[in-house]
Parts: structure tokens; C-alpha cells; sequence
């Protein structure tokens, strides 16, 4: 009787025992609490960027993916042959500089989505306050370019924590706002020069607008901005998940059915 | 398998807790005296920490309520087969679950009063946060316990004096309400806990509580997943434990008439848990997908990020509960006449099996010391590093799936002589169907090597569904070709080894550290997040501790657990003495 | 022989061994035969497979009362048979010896180093301050390729290698100069197609130019022995040296020409 008892007991203890010994001799993480940063106006470069390391390392979660290269872009060291994060930055998306695109991409990481990846990463305002933002973007902008970061960036910044409501100045300044009903004004406030190319002015990054009302339909045209994904012109297949997706919210109708006749027109 | 919690954010499933507390707490809430607890976030608890202690009573509280969830469930199947299979063992083994049932019950509610007492003494603004927005599911709660309490009174004291005609199927359906409030407790239980997982996404920091939808909050992202999870897991926990108790009564039985029965009873249990195990993997993959779905940041956490070591743990576990369940039913072959013939096969099973647990817990990322590295050039392996991905552990998982249940087929079809003419051939349509099946899961397996990642993730869709088609279907012939068949002679019950006996009780420990283990993980991913980013921990205790610690929490609340169960079966054994047999057995743990 | 093959003491021991051989040394040398490649496995994940086996054979010769009866017998009969005295001293001897010896084994203060990685080529900066000026690398060409007789910048290159860098990297530029066995880590060698034959002549530049002290966090933890040689060589003596080292080594720099495209990340 004791013996089976001892027995069960001894088999249980055992067993316990082993998954624990298991579980104890394999690497040990342990989640990281992000620090509560808070900067006064006359941080430095090097404060922030020491800040964003540990962040990028730890808390922030950055270096579960950011590291590896396999689900997202490489940023520590070289991403197909474009260099580090510091120095492609600027030159990502045309109308960002480096300092507004790594912020852009760090609250509404799906609108810049790098071409060949999954778009799994989260909106990082979320998680992160408007200091930690920032120094992230710091430590970014110090692999392999300079930190232009400072503690007025922040103070604009300041306070906003909540999602969604972090909209970086250089949006703002970029403008989607624009109440104009000229469709050229609305067309330069929301940056669409910055990827395609009108009067020999524009990036040609998408299609040109010079004669495009001569190669689709008004409808077509409407879609594209409504629903770029819907479908990428014929050799524009690469860029397409460069054109935002939003403009369908920021325009009003009026405002999109300027745009839409304007460039029909343009033939 | 589901919960327990750990990190910041406290979990609580608040089981079957103390029904005064619960409606007495949530009345007084929302605005009265609680306004300058508000003030107050956290309190320590001494010696272990507000987190260890909470992490306890909801993962105790949480193992109870598993076992007297899943246990009336088996318990009502159990009694609708004496019922209309008019076979009297069946129901005196319902009445034997039962009485299983009602002693762990007070210590379900026991517990889950310990749990609320710590969380709102120990995590107060939590607590009134949770309450603002769900108080009228709390008052629910507590009403749909008390009916379950008053059911199971009335189900299992009724039992004898509703024995028979039309009192039995009223019985029966006693059972069944039984369990609907159960299950509806639990659910109510699962959508607060689910709600700090994944509150819906307009719910953010700066959300007045009170303004949250009640319905949005309740029925959110990961709700329906984790419930469907639970209730599978529940049935295979109870299994288990009834498995573990049968094993126990089988070691110290004293009559052969009294082996014989708790033989059959642990047989039972091993098949419920082991069967519902089966389906277990692909409820598992429903929540992760939902995961993912609701938050690529928490489900890379969960799989990529710190807690990526933690798959390593479960493979092993679930290596331990594969081959621990075969070898039951290999051992069992010994006392069936006409299982010799199956006999020479289960050395090829096990092979498959062991290479099937080396492929599943191979690491992706190896530990090893400096040189070894450099002799590997990385810490990924260049021939093995294969087996660490994702397509060889689904193509390893399903195939021992397949296996276990090849190994259930051979033990139903021991001492059968099919009498049906088309044996034959139905038979070979079975062995078709597996050959089919493994071909299949090893096609997208390899396959998936030479697509993109969002393709093969689709590709274990396709080999699970190969999986469920083939067990379905050849179930489907086995009972056609079983249909009045002669028998090989009877199972000779009782006749079992004695180790086949302690790999019950391997199992029920495996479950159950198994179930605290995945509830870290599923509570853990919150990290520093109460409500996931909603609610911020802000405690000392905000960090989801590594896994060798989480390992030693767990191993505390198994033995916890056991030690609760076995004093409260023994006290069970005390008052059952005479009726079990004329011997009586001397119960004791 | 044959009768200990058809027991299953024996047949377990058989199958142990041959899974030994085939996870510690079937694994690294089989697939290169089909023209895999393949390493040896990390101790720790052999002893995982090893265990896994292990527990497969145990219950193989326990699930059958008949072949569990036999497996015990032989061990049964070394512990108690009065016959298998010495048997059962050498046992009883050797099981303590063996366990004693893996404690120690493990415990053994060893000079190993900690696990850690490194990177052999770390990515450069975009520029650099050289000799108070900023240079910028991306893009950067070798100006002397552009510039002079070619055969007169080899000429001085082999001078300035066999002035400064063959105490290390050697005569034969493989990094076994009479230096390199103390340095951890070695000194490169160029014949080596991972080496220079991979990066463009600017990356080779910052290297010289930085040396060990300029190297980046990931090139750690152990520091490079390399000198910053900018503060000893001039900027063309620098690019005349880089020219002679890929003529030497007979490899060519890479290029800018695949000029990177738009793409990257966030």
C-alpha cells in the first residue's frame, strides 16, 4: 500500500521534475518593459540614440524581425545591397526626408510598406509614447546617416500618445489636408508629383500623368486612387504598394472628382 | 489546453468563483467606496509577489474548473451508452465520475474566491476597470453557477432514486443542462479574460471603461477560439485525471473483480483524453491563426519573439503525451486475445513515432558552445536546420497524429472477426486511405521548402484537413466492417501490468503541466499589459518572467493540484467503502 | 553473436550504438555524398535525439510482458546470481566511476569562450571622417585605377604591404604571417573568396583606414588587432595597397554596378 503510494508519488515528483530541469536548461528570456523616456528640449543625439537602442533591442520588440531579414527589411546592416537604414532612408519615398519617412513608417507602417515583405508590422504609437518614437528614430537615422532628431521634434510631439493621433509634422506639412478645389493645388498638397510625373515635373515612380487620359478612363482613374492595389499599371507592378491607400479619406468627393476629370482631360 | 497567468496583467478566469463575492464586489464597484481604491493600483502580496500569487490561485483555481467541466461531459456520454445501450457498467461508471466531480467542485469555488479576494486586493484598478464594463456578465455568472451547483445536487444525489423509465431520461437531462450551464459559465469566464488579450480595436488608452460596448468587449477577437480550445482540452484534462484516479484505485485493489473495473475505467479515460487530444492541435491552430489575425505583433511575440523557446517545451511535452498514450495501448494488446497479431507492428509505429519527436523538437536555432558554432558555420545546422521550420513539425505532427490513431484502429480491431463480406476490401480501403493521407501531408511538407511563406502557411490547412478527412472516413468503414462481428474471446480486463499503470499517471502530470505551460503563453504575451495595449501594468511586476521560472511555478501549481486532488478522492474512497465492494478498499494518498 | 542479436538486451544495445553513429557522424558525413552540405551536430542536440531514442527502446522491450521479462533478466541476474560476483563488482564500480567522471567532466573549468557572434563583415558606414574629412564610401571609387600608370601604384602597394601588413596577413596574403597565430580573430586572408573578392574597394578602405578600433558592435565582442592605419598611411597609399591586393590575390573588387535600387526598408 505504502509502497504504491510512494511509487505514484515518486513517478509524479518525477515527472514534474524533469520538465522543469527541461525547461530551466534552455535559453531564458524574459520579456523587457519598455523605460518611460522623458527628454527635455535640449536632448542630445547620443542620449536618444542610446535610448532607441535599448528600445530597438528590447522592449520594442524591433529586433524579432528587424534582425533577421527574413519577415522584415534589415535595418541594422544592408538591405539588398540599398545599405543601412541611415542612409536609404532618405531616399525611400520622395517627399519624405529620412527623419519624416522612419517616423511615417513607424505609426502607419502598412501605408510605406517595403515591397516584398508581409505587412504584418503594428502601428508602434500604440505601444510606444511619442519619446520613444522618436528615439527609435534616432537610433535608425545613426546607422550609417546622421541623427537629425532633436528635442523640438519631440516637444511638437508632446503629449500625444494615443493611436492614430501621432500624425508626424511631416505629413502634415506634405498635406493631405488641402480644402482647395483646384486640382493642382490638391494634387501638390497631397504629394501625388512626388511619384509621378506631370509637365516634366515629378518623380516616375508611378505612371506618368502626361497623357494618361488618352491611355485609361475616367473610372479607371478614380479606382486607381480609390483602391491602388486593385491593379498596377503595366510595368508599375513593383511600386504599387507604394501609393497610399487612403487618399479615398483624406479627399473629399469633390475634391477627388476634380482630380479624376483633370487628369481624364490630360490627353 | 489553455490558461493561467502570469505577467502584469492578471488573468482571470474566475472560474467557478465565490458567488457572494463576486455579486457583493461588482454591486459595489462602479462608483461607490471604490473611488479612492482607484488612487491605489497595485498591492504586494508578501514573500512571493503579487504576481506569483495571482499567477497561483488562477492557475489553480483554473485546473479544477477544467476537471469539473470536462468531467460531466464524458460523465453524461458515459450514461446516455448504459442508457441506450442498456449496459449497467456504463452507468455505474457515469455515477463513479460523478461522485469524482462533486468533491472537486468546493474546491473549484474555493479557489476561484481565492482568486478574486487577490485580485482585488492585489490589482484593485484592474479589477474596477474590468468591472466597468462588465458587471452585468458578472451577475450572470454568478446566477448560472448557482444553477449548475443545484444541478449537480440534483444529478448526482437523484441518480439511484431516478433509475429507471422516464425518471432516467429526466435524469439524463439533468446531466445535459448540467453541462449547458457549465459551458456557459466558462464562456462568460473566457470573455473577460480573452478581452485583456484582444480588446476590440477601438478600444484604446484614453477609452472611458464605461463607454466600451459590453457586446464588442465580450465577443471579442480571441473569444470564440479560445472557447472552442477549452472545451476540447477540458475533455481530454478530465479524461486524464479520470485516467490517473483509475490507475491509483487499480494499483492498490485487492479483488480481481475490483482491477477488472478500474482497468476498463482508466482504459476509458486514456481513450477520451487521448481521442479528444487528437482533435486538440487544430482548435490550437484556430487560436493562433486568430492571434496573428488580431495582432502580427503579438503573435510574432508569441512565436518569434521571447517566447519562441517555449514551442521547444510543448514539442517535448507533447512527444512525452504521444508516446506515453501508445504505449498504453500497446501494453493493453496483452490482455486482448487476438492482438498478437498486430503485435510484430507497433515496433514500426514507434519508430515512426521517435523519429517523429526528434523531427518536432529540433530547434531551428541549436545551443551550442563557440567551436561548435564555427563548425557549423551558425548556429543554424546546414543539413537539420530544415527540420526547423514550420512545414517538417506540421508534417511530423500529422503524421503522429495519424500514427496514434492507427494505434486506437489495431486496438479496437484486436479480438474482432469481421463477419461482413466486403472485409477485405474495406480494410484495403483503409490502408489506402493512410498511405493517401501520409502521402499528402508529406507532399505539402516537402513542398512547402519551395513556396513563399503566406503560401505554406496555407499548406498545413491541406495537410490537416488530409488528416481529419482520413480519421472521419476510416472510423467511418471500421464501424460498417465491425457491424456483428464475432469476437476473439473477451478482453481479459484486470490483466494489465502495473507500469502500464504509472504511464496513466505520466499522462494527467503531462496534461496538466502541459495546460500551465500554454496558459503562460497565453497570458505572458500580453507582457506588460494588462488590458494589451489598452491597460498598462505599471507594477514592479510588469516583466513576463523567463520560462525556467515560469517552469517552477507551474511544477508548484501541479503539485498543488495533485496533492488537492488526491486528499479529496481519498475523502471521496472513505464515504464510498461499502458500496464498491464487499471487501473494501483502503483509499489513501 | 547471433543469440545476443535476438535478445532484446541485445538488440537494444545494437540499435543505441548504430543511432549514436548515425546522429554523431552518419548525419555530418552522408549528405555531402548526395552533395548536401552538412556540419556536426551541437553536443546538445545530440544528447536531445540521443535521450529521444532511448526512451523510444525502453518502451519498445516494456510493452510486451514476455520481451520486458527477457530485458530484465540478464541485468537481474548480474545483481543477484551468485555466479556474477565480479560481474556485479565491476558494476557496482564502474556505474559511480562514470557518474563521478561526467559531474567532473562538466564542472571542469574550461578556457572555452562564450557563445557569441560575431560578424566577419560588418556593414559600413555611409561616411567616414578620414584624416579630418568626410569621405563618403557609398559609391566611392578607387581614384588611382583612374589615374597614373597602374604597374606604378602595384609597385607601390607591394612596398607599403611589405612595409606594414605581412607580419600578419602574410606573404602569401592567406593571414598566416608570422603574427597571425596570436590574434583572436585571425587576420584575414585575402585569397579567401569571402573576403575582399565580396565587398567593393571603399568597404576595404574604411577597414584599413579604421581598422579594429573602428569596427561597429556586431564585429565584436573580441577586438580586432587591426591598427586604424589613417593615422600612418596616406589616402593613396591606402588605394594603392587595396590595389594590390586584389591583384595579388587574383580577385576583382566588386562593384557599384548593380547600383541599388529603390527598395529597402523601413
Amino acid at each position: 500500500m505504502w509502497q504504491t503510494n510512494l511509487k505514484v508519488l515518486a513517478v509524479v515528483l518525477g515527472t514534474v521534475a524533469v520538465f522543469t530541469i527541461v525547461s530551466s536548461s534552455i535559453p531564458q528570456l524574459q520579456s523587457v518593459v519598455p523605460e518611460d523616456l522623458s527628454f527635455s528640449g535640449d536632448v542630445t543625439a547620443e542620449e536618444l540614440v542610446a535610448a532607441g537602442q535599448a528600445l530597438f533591442e528590447g522592449a520594442g520588440g524591433c529586433a524579432d524581425c528587424h534582425g533577421l531579414g527574413t519577415r522584415a527589411p534589415n535595418l541594422l546592416t544592408d538591405e539588398a545591397g540599398t545599405g543601412q537604414i541611415g542612409v536609404r532612408c532618405a531616399r525611400r519615398v520622395t517627399g519624405q526626408d529620412c527623419k519624416a519617412y522612419l517616423f511615417n513608417s513607424l505609426v502607419d507602417p502598412n501605408a510605406l510598406q517595403v515591397e516584398g515583405y508581409i505587412p504584418i508590422m503594428a502601428d508602434m504609437s500604440r505601444t510606444l509614447s511619442s519619446e520613444q518614437l522618436w528615439a527609435l528614430v534616432a537610433f535608425l537615422q545613426s546607422q550609417g546617416g546622421e541623427v537629425t532628431v532633436t528635442g523640438a521634434d519631440i516637444e511638437s510631439e508632446g503629449g500625444v500618445e494615443s493611436a492614430g493621433a501621432a500624425q508626424p509634422a511631416a505629413v502634415t506639412a506634405a498635406g493631405p489636408t488641402s480644402t482647395s478645389s483646384d486640382p493642382v493645388e490638391i494634387m501638390t498638397a497631397n504629394a501625388c508629383l512626388g511619384c509621378h510625373v506631370m509637365d516634366g515635373t515629378g518623380a516616375p515612380i508611378g505612371p506618368s500623368f502626361d497623357g494618361i487620359g488618352g491611355r485609361v478612363s475616367a473610372d479607371y482613374i478614380r479606382q486607381s486612387i480609390l483602391d491602388p492595389r486593385a491593379g498596377a499599371s503595366e510595368g508599375y507592378e513593383a511600386f504599387i504598394q507604394l501609393m497610399p491607400a487612403t487618399f479615398g479619406e483624406q479627399l473629399s468627393a469633390a475634391q477627388l472628382e476634380a482630380v479624376v476629370q483633370f487628369l481624364a482631360d490630360r490627353r | 489546453m489553455s490558461e493561467r497567468l502570469p505577467s502584469g496583467a492578471r488573468r482571470w478566469p474566475l472560474w467557478l468563483g465565490g458567488i457572494g463575492l463576486v455579486t457583493l464586489l461588482t454591486l459595489v464597484s462602479p462608483d461607490g467606496i471604490l473611488a479612492q481604491e482607484i488612487s491605489r493600483s497595485y498591492r504586494d502580496f508578501p514573500l512571493i509577489g503579487s504576481r506569483t500569487a495571482i499567477w497561483i490561485a488562477a492557475e489553480v483555481h483554473l485546473l479544477f474548473a477544467a476537471f469539473v467541466l470536462g468531467v460531466p461531459m464524458f460523465a453524461v456520454v458515459a450514461e446516455a451508452i448504459g442508457i441506450f445501450g442498456k449496459d449497467r457498467k456504463y452507468d455505474k461508471l457515469a455515477k463513479e465520475f460523478t461522485r469524482l466531480l462533486l468533491v472537486a467542485y468546493s474546491a473549484t469555488a474555493i479557489w476561484g474566491a481565492i482568486l478574486s479576494f487577490l485580485l482585488v486586493t492585489l490589482y484593485p484598478r484592474l479589477w474596477v476597470y474590468l468591472t466597468q464594463i462588465f458587471a452585468p456578465s458578472m451577475w450572470a455568472y454568478a446566477g448560472l453557477f448557482f444553477l449548475e451547483s443545484f444541478t449537480l445536487y440534483l444529478y448526482y444525489y437523484g441518480w439511484d432514486r431516478w433509475a429507471e423509465g422516464r425518471a432516467k431520461l429526466m435524469h439524463w437531462g439533468l446531466g445535459i443542462m448540467l453541462n449547458v450551464f457549465g459551458t456557459t459559465v466558462m464562456f462568460i469566464a473566457n470573455s473577460w479574460l480573452t478581452f485583456m488579450m484582444s480588446p476590440p480595436a477601438d478600444v484604446t488608452p484614453d477609452t472611458s471603461p464605461a463607454m466600451v460596448q459590453f457586446w464588442s468587449a465580450f465577443a471579442n477577437a480571441t473569444w470564440m477560439p479560445i472557447n472552442i480550445h477549452r472545451i476540447i482540452a477540458n475533455v481530454v484534462f478530465g479524461g486524464a485525471i479520470v485516467g490517473a484516479y483509475a490507475a491509483y484505485r487499480f494499483l492498490i485493489a485487492e479483488t480481481d473483480e475490483e482491477r477488472a473495473h478500474y482497468d476498463w475505467m482508466g482504459y476509458v479515460g486514456n481513450l477520451i483524453a487521448i481521442g479528444a487530444l487528437i482533435v486538440l492541435p487544430f482548435a490550437g491552430y484556430y487560436l493562433g491563426r486568430e492571434i496573428y489575425e488580431y495582432s502580427p505583433g503579438m503573435g510574432q511575440t508569441l512565436m518569434g519573439g521571447f517566447m519562441s523557446w517555449l514551442w521547444i517545451i510543448q514539442a517535448f511535452l507533447i512527444g512525452v503525451l504521444f508516446l506515453t498514450g501508445n504505449y498504453y495501448l500497446w501494453v493493453g494488446m496483452g490482455r486482448i486475445p487476438g492482438a498478437e497479431r498486430f503485435m510484430p507492428y507497433t515496433k514500426y509505429m514507434l519508430i515512426v513515432l521517435v523519429v517523429g519527436v526528434i523531427v518536432w523538437a529540433t530547434p531551428h536555432t541549436m545551443i551550442a558552445s563557440r567551436a561548435e558554432i564555427a563548425a557549423m558555420g551558425g548556429t543554424y545546422h546546414p543539413f537539420l536546420g530544415v527540420l526547423g521550420v514550420m512545414s517538417a513539425k506540421n508534417t511530423a505532427v500529422n503524421i503522429m497524429i495519424l500514427t496514434t490513431f492507427l494505434s486506437f484502429l489495431l486496438y479496437r480491431r484486436a479480438n474482432k472477426e469481421p463477419v461482413v463480406e466486403w472485409a477485405r476490401t474495406g480494410t484495403m480501403i483503409q490502408g489506402v486511405l493512410f498511405v493517401v493521407c501520409a502521402g499528402i501531408v508529406i507532399f505539402y511538407g516537402i513542398y512547402g521548402y519551395f513556396v513563399t511563406a503566406i503560401v505554406r502557411i496555407g499548406f498545413s490547412v491541406y495537410q490537416v484537413l488530409a488528416v481529419i478527412a482520413t480519421i472521419f472516413s476510416v472510423v467511418a468503414i471500421d464501424v460498417a466492417i465491425g457491424r456483428g462481428a464475432k469476437s476473439r474471446g473477451a478482453i481479459r480486463w484486470g490483466q494489465m501490468p502495473e507500469r502500464s499503470q504509472y504511464a496513466l499517471f505520466i499522462l494527467a502530470v503531462t496534461f496538466t503541466w502541459l495546460m500551465g505551460l500554454m496558459g503562460y503563453a497565453r497570458s505572458g504575451i500580453r507582457q506588460h499589459w494588462h488590458v494589451w495595449e489598452v491597460v498598462r501594468d505599471t507594477s514592479e511586476y510588469a516583466s513576463t518572467p523567463a520560462l525556467g521560472y515560469a517552469s517552477q511555478i507551474i511544477s508548484v501549481c501541479v503539485l498543488i493540484f495533485f496533492g488537492l486532488v488526491a486528499f479529496i478522492f481519498w475523502v471521496g474512497g472513505l464515504a464510498e467503502k461499502p458500496v464498491l465492494s464487499g471487501v473494501g478498499s483502503e483509499g489513501g494518498d | 553473436m547471433g543469440k545476443h542479436l535476438r535478445h532484446p538486451l541485445g538488440q537494444s544495445v545494437t540499435v543505441l550504438v548504430a543511432a549514436y553513429l548515425l546522429i554523431k557522424f552518419g548525419i555530418v558525413y552522408l549528405p555531402p555524398l548526395i552533395g548536401i552540405a552538412s556540419a556536426p551536430l551541437p553536443s546538445s542536440v545530440v544528447l536531445q535525439y540521443m535521450i529521444t531514442v532511448i526512451v523510444g527502446l525502453l518502451l519498445w522491450v516494456s510493452d510486451n510482458e514476455e520481451r520486458w521479462a527477457k530485458f530484465k533478466q540478464p541485468m537481474h541476474r548480474v545483481m543477484v546470481d551468485p555466479e556474477q560476483k565480479v560481474a556485479r563488482a565491476v558494476l557496482l564500480l564502474a556505474t559511480p566511476l562514470l557518474v563521478a567522471f561526467v559531474t567532473f567532466d562538466r564542472v571542469r573549468p574550461s578556457v572555452a569562450a562564450p557563445v557569441s557572434f560575431r560578424s566577419i563583415h560588418p556593414a559600413p558606414p555611409g561616411q567616414i571622417d578620414f584624416q579630418g574629412r568626410t569621405l563618403r564610401l557609398t559609391g566611392l571609387e578607387n581614384p588611382l585605377r583612374s589615374r597614373g600608370s597602374e604597374d606604378e601604384h602595384l609597385e607601390e602597394g607591394k612596398r607599403i604591404y611589405y612595409q606594414n601588413c605581412v607580419a600578419c596577413h602574410g606573404d602569401g596574403l592567406a593571414g598566416l604571417g608570422h603574427y597571425s597565430q596570436g590574434f583572436n580573430p585571425v587576420p584575414l586572408s585575402f585569397q579567401d573568396v569571402g573576403t575582399i573578392a565580396q565587398l567593393t574597394e571603399s568597404v576595404v578602405f574604411w577597414r584599413i583606414a579604421k581598422g579594429g578600433p573602428g569596427l561597429p558592435n556586431e564585429g565584436g565582442p573580441w577586438n580586432s588587432a587591426m591598427p586604424a592605419w589613417e593615422d600612418f598611411l596616406s589616402e593613396d597609399d591606402i588605394w594603392a595597397v587595396i590595389m594590390f591586393l586584389y591583384e595579388q590575390a587574383g580577385h576583382s573588387p566588386r562593384t557599384w554596378g548593380e547600383e541599388p535600387g529603390e527598395e529597402g526598408g523601413h
